[in-house]
């Protein structure tokens, strides 16, 4: 056996895994070999030292801290989930509302290349197309004052501040609890 | 196990259950019966008590985080030693990054017991015990100090939490083989260094 191995041995040993025949063996190494004799001493000493060590005991207010962080985490979490679910509507409602007009506008955009090769008569048909777009402006402006869009906006406003209410109630609620 | 053991066990299955539903209350239950071995996990791998006390933080909070992914099978425990674990070798990584990247002479590890002395989970008889028993602290922190990140958590998890190879190597993501040669690598070097601080009278003071 060479001091390496000797080492090796020792460390199992202090874990508790070598054999009793191996544990004679490294037994007789020490008693022959200085350095490993002092080796084996300085290991026990290490051992000793960090076997006997307790745990270091957390600060009481510690699981306050990471309750604290949890809430405000999950509070942060549902500001987002509202606010993307406030815009999804409002473009989704935006985009039911304006329908017609975009349709409108889809169709302009498809005639354009016949009235520019025209000729003369573009002109003409260009006014045509500027008093269909100044209609479709009309339109787009009749649709915002509409008591129906005015109705949904102010539902949608009644609705973020209920779950915003909601909301305070049950983080006022977790903390008196 | 025995009977009380049975008990907290299923106590335990019950506040996980209730914590992966959202149960805040049930997860603090969780904090409050596992905030020392996790504090001392970290305190052991960081070396000061306000980076533990920020690292343990961190270390719920990814767990409960991903309490979803959490297989039953395993000991909670394990599991939750594993995300500190790791959460303490990647900030010690950092930590090296930064100071290799200021260039500064940190030969010497910081005072580990700096920003206040550590609470010990013992009962001390006298004043003079709990002088010998932090000078021991702090000569345990200076020795864990010099190691590296992965074979710190190997020697905490060895002799703090009692594991075995095969426990240490499931929680490092490591070969029951790298484990052992870790730990004895790690012990042969810290062996030395004690020896050393022992001769030139550096351990404890008289």
């Amino acid at each position: 056996m060479d001091c390496k191995q000797a080492t090796e041995m020792m460390v199992a040993r202090l874990d508790g895994h070598l054999d009793d025949g191996s544990t004679v063996l490294l037994e007789a190494h020490i008693g022959a070999c200085c350095s490993c004799q002092a080796e084996w001493r300085s290991l026990q000493r290490l051992d000793d030292l960090l076997t006997t060590a307790p745990m270091v005991r957390s600060p009481v207010r510690l699981r306050v801290q990471v309750m604290t962080r949890l809430q405000r985490r999950e509070q942060a979490r549902r500001a987002i989930v509202g606010s993307t679910t406030l815009a999804l509507g409002t473009i989704t409602l935006m985009l039911l509302l304006l329908a017609p007009v975009l349709l409108d506008l889809l169709r302009m955009v498809g005639i354009a290349p016949t009235l520019l090769s025209a000729g003369p008569e573009t002109v003409v048909q260009l006014l045509a197309l500027m008093r269909t777009m100044g209609r479709a402006l009309l339109v787009l402006l009749e649709t915002f004052v509409t008591p129906l869009a005015a109705l949904s906006l102010c539902s949608l406003a009644l609705a973020l501040a209920l779950s915003r209410l909601w909301t305070g109630a049950v983080s006022r609620l977790r903390t008196e609890s | 196990m025995g009977p009380g053991g049975v008990i907290r066990v299923i106590t335990e299955t019950e506040w996980i259950q209730q914590a992966r539903s959202g149960d805040h209350v049930a997860f603090g239950r969780l904090v409050q019966a596992y905030q020392t071995p996790v504090y001392n996990l970290t305190y052991r791998m960081l070396g000061n008590a306000a980076e533990a006390e920020e690292a343990a933080q961190e270390a719920f909070l990814r767990a409960y985080t991903h309490l979803r992914s959490y297989d039953p099978q395993r000991p909670f425990r394990s599991w939750l030693m594993a995300i500190a674990s790791h959460y303490c070798i990647d900030q010690l990584r950092r930590r090296r990054l930064t100071w290799l990247s200021f260039e500064d002479e940190i030969a010497v590890p910081e005072n580990p017991v700096e920003g206040g002395l550590v609470q010990l989970a013992s009962d001390l008889p006298n004043p003079e015990s709990v002088v010998t028993q932090q000078e021991r602290a702090v000569q345990i922190q200076t020795l864990l100090s010099t190691l590296s990140p992965v074979d710190r958590a190997a020697v905490t998890l060895l002799y703090w939490y009692d594991y075995s190879y095969e426990e240490i190597a499931e929680t490092l993501d490591l070969t029951v083989s790298a484990v052992k040669s870790r730990l004895y690598r790690a012990r042969r070097d810290l062996a030395k260094l004690l020896e050393e601080d022992g001769e030139n009278g550096l351990q404890t003071s008289d």
